[in-house]
């Protein structure tokens, strides 16, 4: 395993030192609950990544460009290319800000525990979706501030799991930012301040999508088990990814539940796995069409479609009484009453989400977004749900009574067939 | 051939007779009316083109919803259903029934038969395919049309729904459509309502028609022993060229709604679909649709035919000030709820288009009816090609015409590959 070698850096006295300077550095030490306090940009955040693909690899150069005095010290991946691949990476542009050594360097389904158990102060948890309620447990109970990207979980018994170990980390003071970095992208703030604001007026109806073309895809290699080959290739299996409109979509229906206020009530709505049929998409659908009912009898339409040569369209719009708004990944505007376009600065949202983390932490006010997260990706997997099945559902079913758990027998490499496709009026709500 | 033989009416001086008792029955003759009738005292003789289930039900409704109206020819593709409709027809509404065997007719021509009859409205209520070539004939010929829905299956045939309409209106006949809610007592109250402002600006809406297979409740052929068009035209709802697809077939309800509530059509369609479970023919099992009409106000049309899924098949226009739906109720600030009759209005429809003929004051639904079938059409287009399309050019440039190369039980025609959205061309 080729890796690079750094000094190891003196753990047990920095954290030590870490504790003792914060309560200096604040004016009275908090009551109750917190595990540490850190001087505003003057002590070291020392992250461990867990999950070095390229979003991980990704979001850790983004943390430790966020602010200053933040190294990436940990990195765990289930294979050891993988983690190779994104220390070389990150060695290559932020080589001053990784202190990654052999014995902080971990592979293995359990990389994440041993991670966890270095001396690092927060977490980058950016491993396939199925594994996030396990690590965000894990990381939360070790006292870690937690990164995580979305989508949170794949099914309902991982949305019950976030939101505990979310009031967990509350009771611990830590906190939690995950990767629906809309909610720290400037456009999306102001209007949705605006929207909050009342300048539509009440909302009534709304449409958001994720409308694109086919994303990788891993060919599976002789050498590979079927554990190692979902792994590899986990965007097109449902116990890993959570489908696309989970794993992707989420970020639109985030927007929604975000302008709302709360979370649907009710899901009803159609797909299939038209177009991308091959084994090597595993067993996912390539499009969803979902009407989300919130309270007061607002119903959304939800769009998400992976599917080459298509209409695209990755955008959330949200009408009131007064007018409506207009988001994408660029730009936001209101029409109507009172019309508005953001024409304001645009910091990298990515590299915001890692920012507003790290000076939460600091300034020793845990930004807590886990059970924000959790619902956004509920209501994802509601879509995902009543979709396979054909059947409606509704959110205090999900959340309470639905029994759904798709973990595998065991974490290890080794046989693992692949779940059958669903069959819309014949898979069962479970 | 076996149909009751009743004995023949004398066509040519009854003809004569209704247009001398209607010109005295009115204070002056409007122009280019065809002809006027006198309210309720002369006979009306209908043909029936398409002798299928709908077109059967269409008759009994037709000759039920007003005095002196009678079945006097029928035509269909195929022997069999033309006698059992007769049979049916026979039952339910003997009296009313005068069919010789020489006013039955069979075939791809037999629409052509029926028109030529002494016939003064003709039911078309064939596969939505051949709906264009027989409004055409009946208007050219003079007749009064009832046409199920939908009124085509693709723009060339939208095209010439609305030229063979505007034939009719120069021409003083009525087109009524088998798009029955707009005569339906509760969604009349409803919609007056809504264009009266009672749910104030309308900034969205969905419309559903998610039921179950077809299979199951309507026969399927076995291609064993048809020939390639006769197993399809035995089998049209399942043929996009025949049928339109269900989005087409059926939504096509739903959809004219929310055009009758907005009172326009979409100026743009984004959908998707696919063919999820079923395995017959060449349509899909599900549509989502999104539909863009002016002022963005953005639409959701959802039809499935998948067994076992969640059902569900109404219309919501959603106002400023209130919601309102298909089934007469208003909430928000102009609550309501109609609780008044509920006539059969597969039965007010067939009496609207009567009356509408003897008082001379022909309704004209064929535009409104090619409109919405277009939306259906456009929705279906999109969710197949998996492109957006916009509204002026499915109207004006797209070329999509799905006729088979002729009408022959005979011709090698197989059935056409299902559509894969990406990859199906635009056309």
């Amino acid at each position: 395993m080729k890796k690079k070698i750094s000094k190891k850096s003196i753990a047990s006295s920095r954290r030590d030192f870490l504790k003792s300077s914060a309560a200096v550095g604040m004016a009275a030490v908090l009551a109750g609950g917190k595990e540490r306090l850190f001087a505003a940009g003057s002590d070291k955040l020392r992250v461990g990544l867990i999950g070095c693909g390229w979003r991980g690899t990704e979001a850790a150069e983004n943390c430790v460009t966020a602010a200053p005095n933040v190294e990436v010290v940990a990195m765990g991946d289930l294979v050891p290319d993988q983690l190779d691949w994104s220390l070389a990476q990150l060695s290559r542009k932020v080589d001053d800000k990784v202190s990654v050594t052999e014995e902080t360097s971990f592979v293995g389904f359990d990389a994440y525990k041993k991670v966890i158990a270095c001396d690092v102060d927060i977490v980058i948890l950016a491993t396939p979706p199925h594994f996030r309620p396990i690590h965000l447990k894990a990381a939360v109970e070790a006292g870690k501030h937690v990164f995580m990207e979305k989508p949170v979980a794949v099914d309902p018994v991982g949305i019950r799991s976030i939101i505990a170990s979310s009031e967990l980390a509350q009771q611990q003071g830590l906190a939690i930012v995950a990767g629906t970095q809309r909610r720290h992208q400037a456009h999306y703030l102001e209007i949705l301040k605006r929207i909050h604001n009342g300048d539509i007026g009440d909302i009534v109806s709304a449409q958001c999508y994720w409308n694109m073309g086919e994303l990788w895809v891993k060919d599976r290699l002789p050498n590979w088990s079927d554990m190692e080959w979902q792994c590899r290739n986990w965007l097109y299996f449902t116990w890993l990814s959570g489908d696309h409109i989970v794993e992707q979509h989420v970020h639109n229906l985030d927007i929604i539940n975000w302008a709302i206020g709360t979370h649907p009530v009710q899901a009803m709505g159609m797909g299939g796995r038209e177009v991308r049929t091959g084994p090597e998409y595993g067993n996912i659908f390539d499009h969803f069409a979902v009407e989300y009912e919130y309270p007061n009898g607002v119903r959304i339409l939800s769009m998400c479609r992976q599917t080459a040569g298509c209409h695209e369209l990755v955008a959330e719009r949200v009408a009131g009484t007064k007018g409506q708004l207009y988001t994408d990944g660029s730009t936001g505007f209101i029409e109507g009453q009172n019309p508005y376009k953001y024409e304001g600065e645009s910091p990298n949202p990515y590299v915001q989400e890692h920012t507003d983390l790290i000076a939460s932490i600091r300034d020793g006010k845990p930004l807590n977004e886990g059970r924000q997260v959790a619902e956004s990706t509920m209501t994802a997997i509601m879509g995902r749900m009543s979709v396979y099945t054909g059947r409606a559902l509704k959110w205090d079913w999900a959340m309470n009574a639905s029994k759904l758990d798709l973990s595998p027998p065991k974490y290890e490499f080794g046989d693992l067939p692949v779940r059958p496709v669903s069959v819309p009026g014949k898979t069962e709500l479970i | 051939m076996k149909s009751k033989a009743n004995e023949k009416t004398n066509k040519v001086s009854r003809r004569d007779f209704i247009k001398a008792s209607a010109a005295v029955g009115m204070a002056a003759l409007l122009p280019g009316k065809e002809r006027l009738f006198a309210a309720g005292s002369d006979k009306i003789r209908v043909g029936l083109i398409g002798c299928g289930g709908q077109g059967t039900r269409d008759a009994i409704s037709c000759v039920n919803s007003a005095p002196n109206v009678e079945i006097v020819a029928m035509g269909d593709l195929f022997q069999d259903r033309l006698d059992e409709s007769l049979a049916k027809l026979s039952k339910e509404a003997d009296d009313k029934v005068s069919i010789t065997e020489d006013t039955c007719f069979v075939g791809f021509d037999a629409y052509k038969k029926v028109i030529a009859c002494d016939v003064d409205m003709v039911l078309i209520v064939t596969p939505p395919h051949f709906h264009p070539e027989h409004v055409k004939a009946a208007i050219e010929a003079g007749k009064h049309v009832f046409m199920e829905k939908p009124a085509t299956v693709d723009p060339a045939g939208v095209r010439s729904i609305i030229a063979s309409s505007e034939l009719a209106k120069q021409k003083g006949l009525s087109i009524v459509a088998g798009t029955q809610r707009r005569h339906q007592a509760h969604y009349l109250e409803i919609m007056k309502r809504i264009h009266n402002g009672d749910i104030g600006e309308i900034v969205g809406g969905q419309c559903y028609w998610n039921g179950g297979d077809m299979i199951g409740y309507w026969k399927y052929y076995e291609r064993e022993g048809l020939s390639d068009m006769k197993w399809q035209c035995r089998n049209w709802p399942w043929f996009t060229w025949l049928s339109g697809d269900h989005i087409v077939e059926q939504h096509v309800h739903n959809l004219d709604v929310i055009n009758w509530a907005l009172r326009s059509h979409p100026e743009q369609v984004m959908g998707m679909g696919g063919r999820e479970v079923r395995k017959e023919g060449n349509i899909f099992d599900h549509f989502a649709v999104e539909y863009e009409y002016p002022n963005g106000v953005r639409i959701l049309g959802t039809c499935r035919q998948i067994n076992g899924c969640h059902n569900r098949v109404e219309e919501r226009i959603v106002g400023t000030k209130g919601v309102a739906d298909g089934h007469g109720v208003i909430t928000g600030q102009n609550a309501y709820k109609y609780e008044g009759k509920s006539p059969d209005p597969y039965v007010q429809e067939q009496a609207d288009l009567i009356a509408s003929i003897r008082e001379g004051k022909p309704l004209n639904e064929g535009k409104n009816v090619a409109e919405s079938t277009m939306a259906a059409i456009m929705g279906r287009m999109s969710a197949y090609t998996g492109r957006a399309l916009k509204w002026d050019w499915a109207m004006n440039a797209s070329k999509l015409d799905l006729s088979p190369p002729k009408y022959d039980f005979d011709i090698d025609f197989p059935a056409r590959p299902v559509a894969v959205p990406g990859k199906t061309e635009l056309i």
